[in-house]
């Protein structure tokens, strides 16, 4: 692998390595009227 | 409404409190879920709610009004409801910091019966947990 072709993969994780780990990780409600 | 949330796309798990009427709906691991969604689910399955929040990982963006958003995926955005918090994250805006924040969805107003589901979900951020 040439060094264009790793310097592309670096430059692609660095961008999209935060995006992948974007994430919801829980919801919380309160509710009322449950029984 | 335990069996009605888990359904809903994205759930993995659904944890209900009786004693407290406190629900936690825990995504797969994807974390895709959509939280007006669940609102939805959860007043299709006759409770009301009272309060959502929401823990997140995510990027902090400025949109072209102006407006800060949390990008919690690809397609999924919430805009920050401006308070200290909020404005402490300035210095990440566009940038590659992730944050993971817990923050208050919705909350019901005096009298109120229901959300308006025509309105955006907007996150007030209580907490700034992690910075990375």
């Amino acid at each position: 692998m040439n060094a264009k072709a790793i310097a592309i993969l670096v430059l692609l994780g660095a961008t999209l390595g935060p995006m992948a780990q974007a994430q919801i990780k829980s919801v919380e409600m309160r509710v009322e009227g449950m029984t | 409404m335990e069996q009605h949330l888990g359904r809903q796309s994205g759930v993995e798990k659904v944890a209900v409190n009786l004693l407290d009427g406190k629900v936690e709906v825990i995504p797969k691991e994807d974390g895709q879920i959509d939280p007006a969604q669940l609102m939805k689910a959860t007043y299709d399955s006759g409770v009301t709610v009272a309060e959502m929040d929401v823990t997140a990982r995510g990027k902090i963006m400025k949109d072209s009004s102006g407006n800060l958003s949390l990008q919690v995926g690809p397609n999924r955005a919430f805009v920050l409801v401006q308070n200290e918090l909020s404005k402490s994250l300035e210095p990440i805006v566009d940038s590659q910091t992730a944050i993971t924040v817990r923050g208050q969805l919705y909350k019901k107003s005096t009298g109120k019966k229901k959300a308006d589901p025509s309105v955006p979900l907007k996150v007030l951020i209580l907490d700034v947990q992690k910075k990375e």
